[in-house]
């Protein structure tokens, strides 16, 4: 049903967005509580005699039916308490603020580059197709997405921090530059800019280039294929023959006209991608010790730190929902067809 | 609706099938240039895995956790040589030997994977996609919840849960984390294919002579929208391949006694690298990009074939049938 | 016109973005000319994670090792591993060991200014009682039943049974020091709660990053000897490797805690780094339920301690950071008895394995139990080595089987016959090494209950020269090797790994297993 409005659209897209949510939610809960051993036992025990282990499981509400738990779990993040982690009591506020500012600060780095050479070498590739240079950027761009982020971390590691020594190897920043660095909004580079300290801006650039190099460089792999293709595609349309018809020079062609719309599904793209990324960051960051909030899940989930996973999905959630209604809406606002 | 079928009534099912095949792999004959080019190197590169998968015991020198032949033990991080070509591991087993094996376990989780994706993701997709309704509405709301999930992390919770279950880590595991990342992916595909053909005229027509649902689906629906699926799958492959050396190297894939796994000897290699020691885990990397590489050309050169937006037809010379009567001089 | 936009847009954000660039690296150089005087600043790293800082709710290595820059206790191991009185001038208990009345240094005072006196002391000892921690610290405090002062400088301990270990207690983070005006008395304090985190030791914590770091600088209010560095700065890793490259790229000083044996042997040969290495407490055995089959048979149990690799793993392993372990007491503690070697012999030894296994059907086939990641990833091997061990001696046909630590730690003897555990002592004492293991209800539930034994452990709690202790616990010792509820096999090194400048490392390196980051200078 084409023509409903803008709003409408969007109230429904949103509406669908809390069944969705819900769903995450539940599947996280159970899959967590059925899962055996708890976080009390992976902190004591190995040395606490089991009475104890038990005592402190019945105090902190272990033994009370799932139902319950269940339901002081949806009522807390109703309310917006989603707790403080039981193996490093560290607020989950907190967890998502420090690391996900972390992540932030190398998904958006990394998504740069990404676009950068994906776009770059996926519209050469287009526009010079079954050349040579087609071949070669098609090629590259396989390889790349081919390559595990963290083999090309490894590698990269090993020949610029190793062999050549030009750049470190892991964390945001050097230990004093971190010591001293006063943090407003948690993004490293952001707060160095905020104090005008330009020696901490300039470690804090080098620790950011592999990390996030490793991560854009294997995400440009999936846009060059898709650049290409749009390219290809927007080529073969009419208004392109019939710009070629009326005689405009190829190059006006392609430039001014063919590149410009073949760019427009990048917004899609970059949003469909997110997941790829933070999947990819997860790797990158475990790679490169980079604190992000992936890795901290990989280490939680590890110590079944429920609260911790808990609230880390429900954010992981919540963003990726959030950026699949933008993007969506984003998508309707230009093309019309699409909406309900 | 089928033009091309002989004039009799009723074909051999047999031979429509095979005409039904020719028709489906033409594209592929055609393909031309690049394309081609792509999709045999793919092909090759695939097919030397599985050869090295299927006769493992016979190629590979060594078992996977061998350390040491004729009561001589191997040597510990031993550099290549001519007894150990890709060298050895920490624990004294043969690199190369890892890696061969590894494939074996590799094409083993990607092809159950692939086939219980395919077997769940496929029929849902159909039938969400025929019927409608509220349960096409429901089962939409958990796909497209799944789907925008990042893949890595689903497996992680998946393998993770089950790991501790009484399947244990190792392959089933593997691939059921695998096939829940990729269920929606196959169901949103093939679901919206089948919305847009069930419109068509033909399957109208057959709905209104009074067929079943049943089929209709089998007849006309399923071989228009598989057609779409051997690309899709071979990325997945692809991607599967590179979701399992991440459960492995995150330490949730198989586990080393009950297999070699090329993503787990990368992960043991990092300490070994930085010490200088590279061919534990140079040697699976790229293994793993290989193989990957080998099945994204394949898709991809598939992809190219029957993609009609990117299918470019090989013309073979034109002849034009010979005009009787006046020379080509005339106006 | 559209396309002379477009054009200009470009040549816009292309001039913009090189002049970004242009401005980063030229004030980077400059930067890093005018940097931040590292100074006498010691940079560490670890891979270790930090669960609590408060010690009212701490039970864990690393942990352990920031309180011990900013707390400390009555009792403690300032030089060696000799137990020594601390923030105490000594103590002396009645006649039944039941009551302890410790002095106090007498001008001590905490970070913040305050002075420490007597009811800190009680309101620290009470406050771990009230809290009751998650963590579990309040359980090594079981035998007190209340703490009372008499005057400033003077605190009395009521036990409920006797306790010759007592001090002991005193030197672990249950009996750390905390300043009554900053800790509340019935929560725990938050790990970035810098502000309150008052103690009295050497350091003052001034930034906690979680997960990432944690910055210390030097106490102007400290009692004792000015540390030999001008603040401390410990780094968090979660793998070794990334550590390593650190360490080589010189953006720490040191690193402890914890490196692969591969990587140590690899750093033994850069010329750049010194491995300290020195007796350690960490030790590696395997227990056994002696109730569930096959393990309950001791003949199964005494042909596997006859087979034991322990040599194989320390070369092959560990390239020689651990050393073979013939007790379930480490070497370095007064009163270490060599049991098993006496029992079994110090290599494997098949004639006297296969006569033990007499009768057995053979090749028996068990079940061995490992975790990969918390004991580090050389587990694996250990146990595959362990594997081959077995296997080849034709008595045996050995499946390993593991399970990541949080779902181990609470199967154990509930659930495994055989399994591998590591220990980490609460204080460096021979009775922390035995008691632990061998009373009956011990933590791993392996169902080992020996009367004999039990009473060997009440004479030694209540025993009141150390001669008489020390016969005791040697007399333990070989009745747990003769009964076998465990096999130990290794015992580590402590090791730490630094520039060659770093110096004072080796001065802190003891069975105590303290890192005293105040003796250290670069």
């Amino acid at each position: 049903m084409t023509g409903t409005s803008l709003r409408t659209y969007l109230i429904t897209r949103l509406a669908l967005v809390l069944p969705m949510v819900f769903i995450l939610l539940t599947l996280v809960f159970l899959l967590l509580r059925v899962a055996p051993g708890n976080p009390i036992e992976a902190a004591l025990g190995g040395h606490v005699p089991a009475a104890y282990v038990h005592q402190i499981e019945r105090r902190l509400g272990f033994d009370k039916p799932l139902i319950t738990q269940y339901g002081d779990y949806l009522w807390n993040i109703l309310r917006g308490h989603l707790g403080t982690t039981i193996t490093d009591n560290r607020p989950l506020s907190q967890i998502i603020e420090q690391n996900g500012a972390a992540t932030l600060e190398l998904t958006f780095f990394a998504m740069l580059i990404a676009i950068v050479v994906g776009v770059l070498v996926g519209l050469v590739a287009g526009r010079y197709r079954d050349t040579p240079l087609d071949v070669f950027g098609r090629l590259f761009g396989i390889l790349v997405y081919a390559t595990p982020v963290f083999f090309l971390g490894l590698m990269a590691q090993l020949v610029f921090g190793v062999w050549l020594n030009w750049l470190p190897t892991s964390d945001q920043a050097s230990p004093l530059t971190q010591a001293l660095l006063q943090t407003h909004t948690n993004i490293y580079f952001i707060d160095a800019i905020w104090d005008g300290n330009w020696g901490a801006l300039w470690d804090v650039t080098k620790h950011l280039i592999l990390p996030a190099s490793t991560l854009g460089l294997v995400t440009a792999g999936v846009f060059i294929r898709l650049v290409r293709v749009n390219v290809i595609r927007t080529l073969r349309d009419d208004y392109i023959e019939a710009a070629r018809a009326r005689g405009i020079v190829e190059r006006r062609v392609v430039y001014a006209h063919a590149f410009k719309n073949a760019l427009v599904p990048v917004i899609t793209i970059v949003g469909l991608n997110l997941a790829t990324l933070l999947g990819g960051a997860v790797l990158t960051e475990t790679t490169f010790n980079w604190p992000g909030i992936g890795h901290e899940l990989v280490l939680y989930l590890e110590n079944r730190d429920y609260v911790a996973v808990q609230g880390i999905i429900v954010v992981f959630a919540l963003v990726v929902v959030a950026v699949s209604v933008l993007v969506d809406f984003i998508n309707a606002y230009v093309d019309p067809r699409i909406r309900y | 609706m089928a033009a091309s079928a002989p004039a009799a009534p009723r074909t051999p099912y047999g031979r429509a099938r095979l005409l039904a095949l020719g028709r489906a792999t033409k594209p592929i004959r055609d393909a031309s240039g690049i394309a081609r080019a792509m999709f045999w190197s793919g092909v090759a590169i695939t097919f030397f895995f599985i050869v090295l998968a299927v006769f493992a015991p016979l190629i590979s020198p060594y078992n996977f956790n061998q350390y040491k032949s004729g009561g001589i033990r191997f040597p510990q991080l031993g550099h290549p040589s001519a007894a150990h070509w890709m060298g050895t591991t920490v624990q004294s087993s043969d690199v190369m030997a890892r890696v061969i094996y590894g494939a074996q376990t590799e094409l083993k989780v990607v092809v159950i994977a692939l086939a219980m994706s395919l077997t769940v993701g496929v029929p849902l997709g159909l039938i969400s996609g025929y019927f409608g309704g509220i349960l096409d509405r429901f089962l939409v709301l958990i796909m497209d919840a799944l789907f925008a999930f990042p893949y890595l992390l689903i497996a992680i919770v998946i393998a993770f849960l089950l790991a501790t279950s009484s399947i244990g880590g190792g392959i089933l595991t593997a691939a059921i984390a695998i096939t829940a990342a990729y269920v929606p992916l196959y169901f949103r595909v093939v679901r919206n294919h089948v919305i847009s053909v069930r419109e068509e005229p033909y399957v109208d027509a057959a709905r209104a002579l009074g067929a079943r649902p049943r089929t209709v689906i089998r007849k006309y629906v399923f071989f228009n929208v598989v057609q779409n699926v051997p690309p899709i799958a071979t990325l997945n492959a692809a991607d599967a391949i590179l979701l399992l050396a991440s459960l492995g190297f995150l330490g949730y894939g198989i586990q080393p006694t009950q297999g070699a796994e090329w993503g787990y000897d990368v992960s043991r290699a990092v300490s070994d690298a930085a010490s200088g020691i590279w061919w534990t885990g140079l040697f699976p990397g790229l293994a793993i990009v290989l193989l990957v590489t080998g099945l994204t050309l394949v898709g991809e050169g598939l992809n190219e074939t029957i993609n009609p937006v990117l299918r470019r037809r090989r013309f073979g010379r034109f002849e034009f049938e010979p005009v009787p009567g006046p020379t080509e001089e005339a106006e | 016109m559209a396309r002379s936009k477009l054009r200009w847009l470009l040549a816009v954000l292309t001039v913009a973005a090189a002049a970004t660039v242009a401005v980063i690296v030229a004030t980077g150089a400059y930067g890093s000319a005018n940097g931040a005087k590292s100074g006498a600043v010691l940079v560490d790293g670890t891979t270790g994670t930090v669960v609590n800082i408060d010690p009212a709710n701490q039970y864990d290595y690393d942990s352990f090792t920031v309180d011990l820059n900013i707390f400390q206790g009555l009792y403690g191991f300032p030089h060696g591993a000799t137990l020594q009185p601390v923030l105490a001038t000594g103590c002396t208990h009645s006649t039944n060991l039941k009551t302890w009345t410790c002095n106090l240094r007498h001008n001590v005072k905490f970070s913040n200014g305050d002075p420490m006196t007597s009811a800190d002391v009680k309101y620290s000892f009470d406050r771990v009682q009230k809290i009751k921690g998650d963590q579990g610290i309040y359980t090594l405090l079981s035998y007190l039943k209340s703490t009372s002062v008499s005057g400033p400088y003077t605190v009395v301990f009521h036990l409920t049974a006797p306790d010759s270990v007592w001090p002991y207690i005193l030197s672990t983070n249950a009996g750390y020091v905390v300043d009554k005006n900053t800790f509340p008395s019935n929560k725990i304090l938050a790990n970035t709660d810098t502000a309150h985190m008052i103690g009295t030791g050497p350091y003052v914590l001034t930034k906690f990053t979680p997960g990432q770091q944690a910055v210390f600088g030097l106490n102007s209010h400290y009692w004792g000897p000015k540390p030999k560095n001008g603040g401390l700065i410990i780094n968090y890793y979660t793998s070794s490797a990334t550590m390593k490259l650190a360490l080589q790229q010189k953006t720490l000083d040191m690193a402890f805690q914890t490196f692969t044996p591969t990587e140590i042997a690899a750093m033994g040969k850069n010329k750049s780094l010194t491995v300290h290495s020195g007796h350690g407490v960490v030790i590696r055995y395997l227990v056994f339920n002696v109730k569930r089959p096959p393990f309950n048979n001791i003949n199964v149990r005494k042909a596997i301690a006859y087979l034991m690799p322990r040599q194989t793993i320390a070369t092959r392993v560990y390239h020689g950071t651990v050393e073979p372990l013939y007790s379930m007491v480490p070497k370095g503690l007064p009163g270490q008895y060599d049991a098993y070697k006496s029992l079994y012999g110090a290599s494997p030894n098949l004639a006297k394995a296969k006569a033990a296994m007499k009768g057995l059907k053979t090749p028996m086939p068990i079940t061995l139990w490992w975790t990969p990641t918390h004991y580090g990833g050389a587990s694996s091997d250990e146990y595959v080595e362990i594997q081959r061990a077995l296997d080849a001696s034709g008595l045996f046909k050995v499946t390993l089987k593991s399970a990541e630590w949080a779902q181990y730690s609470g199967a154990l003897g509930k659930v495994y016959g055989a399994f591998q555990l590591g220990w980490f002592p609460d204080y460096p004492d021979a009775d922390d090494y035995t008691v632990s293991f061998y009373q009956t209800n011990s933590f791993y539930n392996n169902g080992y209950s020996n009367k004999t034994m039990d009473k060997l452990i009440a004479k030694e709690r209540a025993a009141t020269t150390d001669a008489s202790r020390y016969s005791y616990l040697k007399q333990m010792q070989i009745l747990g090797a003769q009964t076998l509820p465990t096999i130990p096999y290794w015992q580590g090194n402590m090791i730490a790994v630094s520039q060659k400048s770093v110096q004072g490392i080796d001065s802190t390196l003891d069975a105590a297993y303290y890192m005293r980051f105040w003796l250290i200078s670069k």
